[in-house]
């Protein structure tokens, strides 16, 4: 039977007070979740037993790294439903995932007078790299809008696709709101006009399961932070054919066949993709979390932090001056929301008086908050260790302040 | 709700974050300063009309938390009167209230309660920057143009 509780106590800063005395209750999720033992001791275990480089060495410990690094490349291959192993492609993170297809598959295929569409509520990373290519390109970014529920609306979509878009990035979850982006009908409009489309999932893959193959898009990137792994490591999965005719996403030592001063071939995906000495511990760590997901499984993890999910929005709405944001029947394990009369960095610097850690602020989503008129919300999110008992500690909390401060 | 929280918001503050007084925009402002944020989005517009090198008039207009606006309240109120030459230590001060290394006691440093409420931000390091945001833009316009 799944019990947080018990999955709580894989994760060792539970065991820890806060600097006040506190349990600590943490609510940031969306920005980046804690590691389980398991995760930390791979890690550990990685670099204290059995550490060495990838590539062709041909001695242990590398031959051993190598053989465990491309491990996790199958790993990810499964958990995202990837046709192909070369599929899967590790970066840093999301972001440097986002700037890196920018730069090698969008920069070459742009020209004035494209259109590259987005959506209102992309995160920054998901935005700006676009942004500055079709500015130096003089093409045009097209934004899908969205409604005043916070959903996108995608009727006014397939007004925005012509045969001049070149690529349709979009997110599958908000991370300011926790809307649900329905990716199936983006994806499936896009093709109708052959529309390469691009998906962070950097908010989508703690919590569900994604089907590459289903979805049918081309790009489709997250962080290993946001999924019980470690900093510093992410995926970039590209369809074959796209990494295949993509130059390489950076350039240096280990991603070539020959080289002379003059010039250099590349090997084939993924490794054409991965210049210099990877993030070694970060990939392997990463493996660690994907096992931990598949331990439990996503259809534990999505009931229960859906459960959870409910339960807190139930409590917020029973509670007096109390918005929250976004309007939508099922959303991801992220709710947004303003205390009348309390801004949200006074409100998130009580809470942390009390050991719970809450979001307060933009989001990294400026034109969304520009949207929907706000200058700052608190946000909440939630990963599988939360439990209904940090849910009532949070309402407790607001309720002490809200009486306190407005 | 523990002491450290109380004294942080204490009611000096909360009262100074409601206060209206010097809130809108001056229609004859000689100078007006834009105190932004980017971190978290607090932003303030701060009217001055300065004659002959003295704060005639100060008003503020914006957004963000208790914290910044109070602080920004209280700057307006209290520069008010003062000469450009008489501001710079003025700041330097305020400054020092909130500075968590210092080694003076913020009761060394002023009796004005409005002043010394904001002392509770020694406690709150990562809340300093809003206790200064309007302070620290109007030092980098004194050592801007304002004082040419
Ligand atoms: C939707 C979304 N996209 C992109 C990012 C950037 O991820 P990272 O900072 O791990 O590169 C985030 C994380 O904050 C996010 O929530």
């Amino acid at each position: 039977m799944f019990n947080p509780e018990t999955i709580k106590q894989q994760f060792p800063i539970f065991k820890q007070k806060t600097p006040l005395g506190q349990d600590l209750v943490y609510l940031d999720n969306a920005a980046t979740c804690q590691k389980p033992l398991a995760v930390i001791d791979r890690i550990t275990d990685f670099y204290a037993k059995e550490y060495g480089t990838v590539g062709r060495s041909s001695y242990w410990p590398a031959t051993e790294t190598t053989k465990n690094y491309n491990e996790v490349r199958g790993k990810v291959q499964r958990l995202l439903n990837a046709a192909h192993e070369d599929e899967i492609v590790f970066t840093s993170g999301t972001t440097d995932a986002i700037n890196k297809v920018a730069n090698s598959f969008l920069r070459p295929r742009l020209n004035a007078g494209d259109v590259v569409i987005i959506s209102e509520m992309e995160h920054h990373a998901n935005l700006i790299p676009w942004q500055q290519i079709c500015t130096e390109k003089g093409a045009l970014l097209k934004v899908i809008p969205i409604l005043d529920s916070g959903e996108l609306d995608y009727e006014a979509l397939e007004s925005l696709l012509t045969n001049k878009v070149k690529l349709l990035a979009v997110t599958g979850v908000s991370n300011a709101l926790g809307i649900k982006n329905d990716l199936l009908r983006i994806i499936k409009a896009a093709k109708g006009f052959e529309v390469p489309v691009f998906i962070d999932a950097a908010q989508s893959v703690a919590h569900s399961e994604i089907d590459v193959v289903a979805l049918h898009c081309d790009f489709l990137v997250f962080s290993g932070h946001k999924i019980y792994g470690p900093t510093g490591v992410g995926v970039l999965f590209g369809k074959r054919e796209r990494l295949r005719e993509m130059a390489p996403l950076s350039y240096g030592g280990g991603i070539v066949k020959e080289v002379t001063i003059e010039a250099a071939s590349f090997q084939q995906s993924p490794n054409k993709h991965e210049a210099g000495t990877p993030n070694i511990a970060g990939v392997i760590g990463l493996g660690a979390a994907v096992d931990f997901i598949n331990e439990i499984g996503y259809a534990e993890i999505s009931a229960h932090t859906k459960a959870i999910t409910g339960y807190a929005l139930e409590q917020l709405k029973a509670m007096e001056g109390i918005q929250v944001i976004g309007d939508v029947d099922d959303r991801a394990p992220v709710i947004s929301f303003v205390m009348e009369g309390v801004h949200a960095h006074d409100l998130s610097t009580f809470l942390n008086e009390k050991g719970i850690c809450i979001r307060a602020g933009h989001h990294c989503a400026q034109p969304l908050m520009h949207r929907l008129n706000l200058m700052a919300t608190a946000r909440i999110s939630f990963a599988i260790y939360n439990t209904k008992a940090d849910i009532d500690a949070l309402i407790i909390a607001l309720k002490e302040t809200q009486a306190f401060l407005s | 709700m523990n002491d450290r929280i109380k004294a942080l918001y204490q009611s000096h503050i909360l009262v100074n974050a409601k206060d209206t007084s010097h809130q809108g925009k001056l229609e004859d402002a000689t100078h007006v300063l834009e105190a932004y944020n980017p971190m978290c989005g607090d932003q303030y517009t701060v009217s001055l009309k300065i004659v002959d090198d003295v704060i005639e008039k100060a008003t503020f207009d914006g957004f963000g938390c208790a914290i910044s606006k109070a602080s920004t309240a209280v700057l307006t109120k209290q520069i008010e009167g003062k000469t450009l030459v008489e501001i710079k230590p003025f700041i330097e001060l305020f400054h020092e209230l909130v500075n968590e290394l210092s080694d003076q006691s913020p009761e060394s440093l002023t009796s004005d309660e409005d002043l010394l409420a904001f002392a509770a931000a020694r406690e709150f390091p990562e809340r300093k920057v809003c206790a200064t945001l309007s302070w620290e833009e109007l030092l980098l316009s004194l050592r801007g143009s304002m004082m040419k």
